[in-house]
């Protein structure tokens, strides 16, 4: 058997202090819906847990101030049903009940859910099959292999697996900061900046330093999230990973576009911003038309596989659905 | 004793169930258990040449590390339809050679789960490994005419009347080609054995469909008498064909346990059940449908690419129910097996049936647009009371009745033939389908014992098994009707060996065999009960009449077989294979039957396919008990739905096996997938098939649910899919 050494710090401080301590098969323990569920595929196997559910400091949300403030402790389900994200940014809200099921959104913290790994079988399901994210230097088994699943933006040759992620999606369209802490003290960085493509070096996802922690996530509460939905299309009604979503967010005045948000997810390596997308609706009346104009500027520069060239018109559609959704809220 | 249709009552173990006390096969833990896991080969095909078991022996609390090497004393299974008990003839860890990728290749036995799970991975296998063919559409995957693959129960291809030259002549006609992918059962019960040696005896605890077969065949593979073997399994969590025969853990599990000289528990992940067990095969049809310019189908080509395994023929019967679902002028089948290294597939609910309605039903429809006939109309009008294969008259067939109630209650009548031309205030396009499905009402020999007792209890063993589908209900209501008892004083002794021998309860004809021999049982009852000469009063309770004649209790056995059989039946039975017959009885053809009506709504922009509404209309002779009943009609339908919609096995060629190999990948429906789905019963008894009337229900349930999806989307978008499941990129 293989000994795991566990720790459950009981504050943050020491948290820090026991990961610095530790190597690199160190894993941090949250809700454990990742990490327990790859463990069990035999992907993570590590030696050292730390425990950070004691760390209550980490658990709090504030909704109330000009900033929406989650700590990465907070659970997935208690954050969706927070009343002023309803109201002031549904996106977000939905973008966590669309997510998962209910049991696992009462486990999952929001810092775990933003670490989510792929689920790109090659890497999930081990021998025999190559993965670079998995083995480094074993190859890519997806990229001439069932790739419906993988990305069209954001990949390289030795990785095309999709980040899997709602939240993450919704949270990149509204210019997020997160809090980091880590054995040279706290860091803030633009959300859009955790998550990194896989380049050459598919097996690290994030820019996350060893021994460092999401302490808190910080979303401006910008009044364009009033005018927002996650628009999530799946294989089923419930209970699976996007095919193609969309956070969209629309400010409107005088009848055109003053501000717009658009991110995808289910088609990127990384939560995805379509800026250039967002910035062609600006001073543009919203209209099935100009939706879906954006949708497809969106996935104008897909790089598309044997199985997943449908999602560039399916993602155009979700594009202008969510726009028009969004909009129907302004 | 009553007649008529049978009372509603409630499920008789829904309480055992809820509350967990319903004890499943390997729920059991003897003391002293011990654990099992497997290592599994990582390569398509090929032959061990070496193992390192150095590793895993190493792991504390391994006990026992079970390969091909150490099971030279055990025989290897035999194929059930070359008169064998297991799913396939291919035995894993009995032989060095891999058939296929994710097969058992060592059995680690320890004293707890973790640490036989953790020595399996530390296995190191060396192969010499070989090309390999894992799907039905590799390169080299060849079809093989099915009436040269050699079997115990050869199957001809049909030909009625001069099909090709009818269809030639035609005035209208299609032709069109439908393919399905490979489709896993996934019963929430995990295939698992608990096998306890008590000196000579085993002991098995396993979730079957056929405890005989366990039985028989593990004495067969351990080569010890078979009466040195009891199997119980009062209760399935979900069978579906995928457990009606021996699997590849059985014996394994007993071996392992008799070297050890403790219990072991063998549960075979959800992964690997996926690569060592059976399942759908893949199918291609063809379907050359001719019709004149009134609607009368003048002839029907069928042909048919199914999936087997290399080492076994699993046969195609599908042409059997395409020729009956309507009266055509003509018919000629030609079936084709394509051997694929893969586990042999099985019996998975309505094996043959859901790929024929999927294909016919389809080609129905299609013709009646060629036709600009209503989709009900042309079904009533080729209906046939004759079966054109054996000339026969058809037992009963209601389903003409099933189309006009079930069309009836759907409101059909609202629905305007044009595709496209339905279009919901949101803005999504509304499609309306219809499809009709047919099972073949199979019989079978059964034995019953049944034992009266003075305090009012009433205990019956039948050949049967309680997989979730209501058996055990159905007979508390037919016993409590016959003796004129409550329900809840009758205890049915089901799937277990220590009572009568017991059968296969698959093929829809669980009820049609046992509730026979329940019926004749508690005839015998009460004429040994009147044989007491008590005079009792009429309608008086066995207990009753007991009391009268000072008796505790008292015994009796039955035994009854289908039309044309004779207690030759009840030797194979007896021995733990099988015996059903029909749907093509001496004097008249049998089957069960189904029309199903589907509203389909599908988003205009992203395509998405939502199923609100299902009506299924449903004729399986007498309904025993309404409320099981209704149940697995409902299941039926939600297992038609992700059969349509959802459930594809995913085969990359360049490894084999199946990579979507869980539930979080393998895609089934969830509740919010699920509409209403209302349910009716013809409820008239077979007046030839069996003394109760009853046919089969389980499987006819689900079939022609797919085509009836599909139609409905062709009714919306205009759409033809012919590749099951239909997914967004299909409509795209």
């Amino acid at each position: 058997m293989q000994p795991i050494s566990y720790a459950r710090p009981a504050s943050l401080a020491s948290a820090i202090a026991t990961l610095a301590e530790a190597g690199p098969g160190t894993r941090v323990l949250a809700g454990g819906t990742t990490l327990y569920d790859l463990m069990k595929l035999d992907v993570e196997r590590p030696e050292r847990i730390v425990d950070i559910n004691g760390l209550e400091e980490l658990a709090a949300i504030d909704t109330s101030g000009d900033e929406l403030i989650f700590g990465a402790l907070a659970r997935m389900s208690d954050v969706s049903a927070d009343a002023r994200l309803t109201s002031a940014f549904p996106a977000l809200s939905e973008a966590l009940w669309k997510a998962a099921s209910q049991q696992l959104r009462n486990m999952a913290s929001l810092g775990g859910n933003l670490l989510q790994r792929t689920r790109c079988a090659y890497f999930r399901h081990g021998e025999p099959f190559a993965c670079n994210k998995r083995t480094p230097g074993s190859g890519c088994a997806a990229i001439e292999g069932l790739n419906r699943g993988h990305a069209l933006f954001g990949g390289s040759d030795a990785c095309i697996a999709t980040y899997p992620g709602d939240f993450a999606v919704a949270l990149v369209a509204f210019d997020a900061q997160i809090d980091i802490a880590g054995p040279d003290g706290e860091r803030s960085i633009p959300f859009a900046e955790l998550h990194r493509q896989p380049g050459d070096d598919p097996s690290n996802d994030t820019t996350l330093l060893p021994g460092e922690i999401i302490v808190r996530i910080r979303v401006p509460a910008d009044p364009v999230g009033r005018a927002s939905t996650y628009h999530k299309i799946r294989d089923r009604e419930s209970f699976a990973f996007a095919v193609v979503s969309a956070a969209a967010a629309i400010r409107l005045e005088a009848g055109v576009v003053t501000d717009a948000r658009l991110a995808l997810g289910g088609v990127a390596t990384v939560p995805w911003r379509a800026r250039e997308a967002e910035q062609s609706l600006i001073s543009k009346a919203l209209t099935p038309e100009t939706a879906r104009a954006a949708g497809e500027l969106a996935f104008a520069d897909a790089v598309t596989r044997q199985h997943n060239a449908f999602k560039v018109e399916l993602g155009a559609n979700v594009v202008r659905d969510a726009l028009l959704i969004a909009s129907g809220r302004a | 004793m009553k007649a008529g249709p049978y009372a509603e009552i409630p499920r008789v173990d829904a309480y055992e169930k809820v509350r967990g006390r319903a004890i499943y096969g390997t729920d059991n833990n003897p003391a002293g258990l011990a654990h099992g896991a497997f290592a599994t080969a990582t390569i398509g095909k090929g032959r061990i040449t070496a193992m390192d078991l150095s590793e895993a022996q190493a792991v504390e609390g391994v006990r026992l590390i079970v390969t091909h090497e150490e099971t030279e004393s055990l025989q290897p299974a035999r194929f059930i339809m070359q008169h064998g008990f297991a799913f396939q003839s291919y035995s894993p860890v009995l032989t060095p050679h891999v058939a296929y990728r994710g097969q058992p290749v060592a059995l680690v036995v320890a004293d707890t789960l973790q640490a036989a799970i953790e020595a399996a991975s530390h296995i190191r296998v060396s192969y010499e490994e070989e090309p390999f063919t894992p799907a039905l559409d590799s390169e080299g995957a060849d079809p093989v005419p099915q009436a040269e693959a050699a079997t115990a129960w050869p199957i001809e291809d049909i030909a009625v009347g001069d099909a090709e030259a009818a269809y030639a002549a035609a005035a209208v006609k299609v032709d069109a080609t439908y393919t399905m992918s490979t489709q896993h059962q996934n019963p929430m019960e995990l295939i698992g054995t608990v096998a306890a040696w008590e000196g000579e005896h085993l002991t098995v605890y396993e979730g079957t469909q056929n405890a005989g077969a366990c039985k028989f065949g593990l004495a067969e593979q351990l080569g010890i008498p078979a009466e040195n073997i009891t199997v119980i399994s009062p209760y399935i969590g979900g069978g579906f064909g995928q457990k009606n025969t021996t699997q590849s853990q059985l014996v394994l599990a007993a071996f392992a346990a008799r070297e050890l000289g403790r219990p072991v528990k063998v549960v075979v992940p959800r992964r690997q059940i996926f690569h060592d067990s059976s399942f759908r095969p893949a199918t291609r049809q063809r379907v050359r449908l001719s019709a004149d310019s009134t609607g009368r189908f003048t002839a029907a080509l069928y042909e048919i690419d199914a999936q087997t395994s290399m080492h076994d023929f699993f046969q195609s019967e599908h042409a059997d129910t395409a020729a009956r679902h309507y009266g055509y002028g003509a018919f000629r089948s030609f079936a084709r097996l394509v051997p694929t290294d893969t586990p042999t597939p099985g019996y998975m609910r309505a094996p043959f049936e859901h790929a024929t309605a999927f294909a016919i039903e389809s080609t129905v429809d299609e013709l009646a647009y060629e036709l600009g006939m209503d989709p009900v109309q042309i079904r009533l009008l080729n209906d046939t009371k004759i079966d054109i294969v054996s000339g026969l008259p058809h037992s009963s067939r209601h389903i003409s009745t099933c189309l006009r109630r079930g069309a009836e209650m759907f409101g059909w009548d609202r629905r305007t033939p044009e595709p496209r031309s339905m279009v919901a205030e949101n803005g999504d396009l509304i499609g309306m389908g219809v499809a009709i499905g047919l099972y073949v009402g199979a019989g079978g020999p059964n034995r019953a014992s049944i034992r009266a007792t003075r305090n009012g209890a009433i205990e019956i063993s039948l050949g049967v098994h309680e997989m979730g589908q209501g058996i055990r209900t159905a007979v508390a209501n037919v016993v409590a009707r016959h003796l004129n008892v409550a329900p809840e004083s009758v205890t049915a002794i089901l799937g277990d060996t220590r009572g009568v021998p017991q059968m296969l309860t698959a093929g829809s004809w669980g009820s049609a065999s046992s509730i026979p021999a329940a019926e004749a049982a508690c005839e015998a009852l009460r004429e040994a009960l009147d044989a007491l000469g008590t005079n009792a009063p009429e309608g008086a309770s066995p207990a009753e009449i007991l009391a009268l004649a000072d008796r505790d209790e008292l015994s009796v056995n039955a035994a009854t077989f289908a039309p044309g059989q004779n207690k030759e039946a009840l030797g194979e039975i007896d021995t733990g294979h099988v015996a059903p017959t029909g749907p093509v009885y001496p004097d008249f053809v049998t089957y069960s039957y189904a029309a199903h009506f589907v509203e389909v709504r599908v988003e205009p922009t992203t395509r998405r396919i939502r199923v609100p509404r299902v009506v299924s209309m449903l004729d399986c002779g007498r309904v025993l008990s309404p409320r099981t009943a209704r149940s697995q009609a409902i299941s039926g339908v939600v297992w038609g739905i992700g059969g349509a919609l959802r459930e594809a096995g995913e085969v990359d060629e360049r490894y084999g096996g199946i990579l979507n190999a869980d539930i979080a990948e393998y895609l089934v429906p969830v509740n919010a997938d699920i509409g209403s789905i209302e349910v009716g019963f013809i409820d008239e008894p077979d007046p030839l098939v069996n003394r109760s009337g009853v046919k089969g229900l389980g499987e006819v349930v689900l079939v022609g649910v797919a085509p009836a999806i599909t139609n409905a989307v062709y009714h919306a978008t205009g759409i033809r899919a012919r590749h099951l499941p239909v997914r967004i990129e299909d409509l795209i």
